[in-house]
């Protein structure tokens, strides 16, 4: 890796309180993402994706909550930052995409003020500047007649349109990493390529690194470089996205990868649904969290917890007793 | 948007409508009349025969209605019996007084209760946030005329403030500095009931507006908490207090009675007073009537407040 480290995540533990007891939603996760990279970070609902990507921001809620480990962005701790030394990260260090751009938007405030918001007061921009850039924004994101829209409400605008717009609001204060949480998962499918698409060509553009949060692995087969795997707040499985896809040794990964359509399948295949549930994260078992939906689990697996393993020099690694042989692994 | 103004407009003169009868007969139902107020109890049948029909109250209620609102219609709203005044005159010396304190007591009402919402809504259960929901509900249940007493005892008596006393009242045209002070008590009166309704209404808004996406996402932004609060988090909560504040408002316009009759101050809701005890027949009617509109348009104009705060509401 010749670009310098923008992030280095080490050993982040995020733990709600619940009326239950505590919660580990994201458990021991390390990683680290170089400047211009592109990683992806895949698992089902419930795997701790959305907590980690709000964690490595500094976004989780003010109240019972509780962070340890260390997330430096460009050498800046985030975990333990005061709110304020936080907010000067926001915006101009990192930005988010949400979810579901119908509820991320504010729906009294013009989409336009939304945008300009972090120019003038982020950047100190006065009103009628602020306002030629979000057009330019909206703009580039792909919006037509952008200066008529700069007045719209989001209520007036397609699901897509709203997404582009909360995408422009994030590249407003020209980030150097850019969280998208699952940024597909609300819109319609047809709108969806279009969105990961743009994505893509305002991070070669800006030359931001991004990471692309989603339970989709078509989604991020062709889009990212790197590729963590998620289970129970876990990681259990990470490398290059090429050798996770195609020498992939943990079941869990394989389970992911069968469970989601391909093109090259003949129609009317029968995708393989993964046996079971996701673990209450309340009430994890002793050893592996993945043991009880996992056709290769062994009495170990029941009780001792597997730890990341690397599986060959180039920063593969996988957590699992019985990894697959790397034969078997290979698709197709 | 236009259409949506219109269908309030015309549901608003039905209920103008219906109010003027139903006030109309209420005043008819009542014990009391006008000729024993006018004449003494011990005059003779023959006089009060001829006082009911110079005044015309010897024909039926419903002809007198008719009567009464086509006068209305014309801008005449009659003159008083007992006093020879004309109603309208009466009134136009009245209003302006319930209009003031209405207005102190609103601007009062919205500095102190939108940030004490707002600092209970940033840490709900949070000390403060529960003292404030105790001390709310405390002088909720405080009624206004305690409240008047305690204050005329405090501010009057052992502060001796000028014109806060009781039968202070201070004509705005006269000195205004003296009108405000003696306008201060009652509005602080009304102000502390509007505030405990407005805080209640505003503080569980703002807690489920803070807990939106869209609060996250303007917090990713890196903005103040403040501004979160005042620029994201107020507009989208304010729909509630606004339709909070028009009802409130509009009971004020003559609900402030009980103060102003406590306080000597000759608003519309003292002279009402006065008038029921009186038999005063058109005073009353004009009264509820020039309220009832009042009332109307203080919700008419909150309904369009809350389309400008929430475009979403008029859209249909």
């Amino acid at each position: 890796m010749s670009e310098p480290t923008l992030l280095r995540v080490r050993e982040v533990t995020t733990t709600f309180d619940t009326p239950t007891g505590p919660l580990t939603a994201v458990d021991a996760v390390s990683f680290d993402l170089a400047a211009h990279e592109s990683l992806g970070v895949v698992g089902e609902s419930g795997s701790g994706k959305t907590v980690l990507s709000r964690t490595i921001m500094g976004l989780q809620p003010r109240r019972g909550v509780s962070v340890t480990g260390s997330v430096l962005l460009n050498g800046t701790e985030v975990v333990g930052a005061s709110e304020q030394a936080k907010r000067e990260l926001w915006g101009r260090q990192v930005a988010m995409v949400f979810q579901d751009p119908m509820t991320s938007l504010n729906p009294v405030v013009k989409v336009g003020k939304q945008i300009d918001e972090v120019l003038r007061v982020r950047l100190g921009m006065d009103r009628s500047a602020a306002r030629a850039r979000a057009i330019e924004l909206l703009e580039m994101v792909g919006i037509p007649a952008a200066a008529t829209r700069y007045s719209a409400y989001p209520h007036s605008l397609s699901g897509g349109m709203r997404q582009r717009v909360v995408i422009a609001i994030a590249l407003a204060g020209s980030p150097q990493l850019l969280l998208a949480d699952e940024p597909t998962t609300g819109l319609d499918v047809t709108i969806q390529a279009q969105i990961l698409n743009l994505l893509d060509e305002v991070q070669g553009r800006l030359g931001m690194s991004t990471i692309l949060v989603t339970h989709d692995l078509g989604v991020v087969a062709t889009r990212t470089r790197r590729l963590v795997v998620m289970y129970a707040g876990r990681v259990v499985e990470t490398g290059t996205t090429r050798d996770v896809f195609a020498r992939h040794r943990m079941p869990y990964t394989r389970a992911l990868l069968e469970s989601s359509p391909k093109v090259s399948n003949p129609s009317h295949t029968r995708l393989a649904a993964i046996p079971g549930r996701p673990p209450n994260l309340l009430d994890l078992p002793a050893g592996c969290a993945f043991a009880p939906r996992c056709a290769y689990a062994t009495e170990r697996c029941h009780h001792e917890r597997p730890v990341l393993e690397p599986a060959d020099e180039t920063g593969h690694l996988f957590a699992c007793f019985n990894p697959l042989p790397l034969r078997a692994a290979s698709p197709s | 948007m236009a259409r949506y103004l219109a269908r309030r407009v015309v549901t608003l003169v039905g209920i103008v409508i219906v109010i003027s009868v139903g006030a109309f007969y209420l005043i008819h139902l009542l014990p009391g009349d006008p000729a024993t107020v006018i004449l003494g109890t011990g005059d003779s049948p023959q006089n009060r025969a001829r006082l009911y029909a110079q005044l015309g109250l010897n024909r039926p209620v419903i002809e007198q209605y008719f009567v009464w609102i086509r006068n209305v219609l014309r801008g005449n709203l009659g003159t008083s019996f007992i006093s020879q005044v004309p109603v309208w005159t009466t009134i136009r010396a009245a209003l302006p007084i319930d209009l003031e304190m209405i207005v102190l007591s609103q601007i009062l009402s919205f500095a102190v209760a939108i940030p004490l919402a707002m600092s209970s809504a940033k840490r709900p259960d949070s000390w403060l946030d529960r003292f404030l929901g105790a001390f709310s509900f405390t002088m909720l249940s405080i009624p206004a005329f305690i409240l008047v007493v305690v204050l005329v005892l405090v501010v009057a008596i052992k502060l001796a403030i000028p014109h806060t006393g009781v039968s202070s009242y201070v004509p705005l045209t006269q000195d205004w500095v003296a009108n405000l002070e003696s306008m201060a008590l009652p509005s602080v009166v009304l102000a502390i009931g509007s505030v405990t309704v407005y805080y209640r209404v505003l503080r569980s808004d703002l807690i489920a507006t803070l807990q939106q996406e869209y609060i996250t996402l303007a917090r990713s932004k890196g903005i103040s908490q403040r501004r979160i609060l005042w620029r994201h988090a107020l507009r989208p909560s304010s729909v509630a207090l606004l339709g909070t504040a028009g009802v409130n408002i509009g009971g004020l316009l003559a609900g402030g009675f009980i103060v102003q009759y406590l306080l000597d101050i000759p608003g519309l809701g003292y002279t009402l007073v006065n008038s029921i005890g009186l038999s005063d027949y058109l005073v009353v009617q004009g009264i509820v009537l020039v309220v009832s509109v009042g009332v109307i348009v203080i919700n008419f104009v909150f309904d369009f407040l809350i389309t400008l705060v929430d475009p979403r509401i008029a859209r249909e």
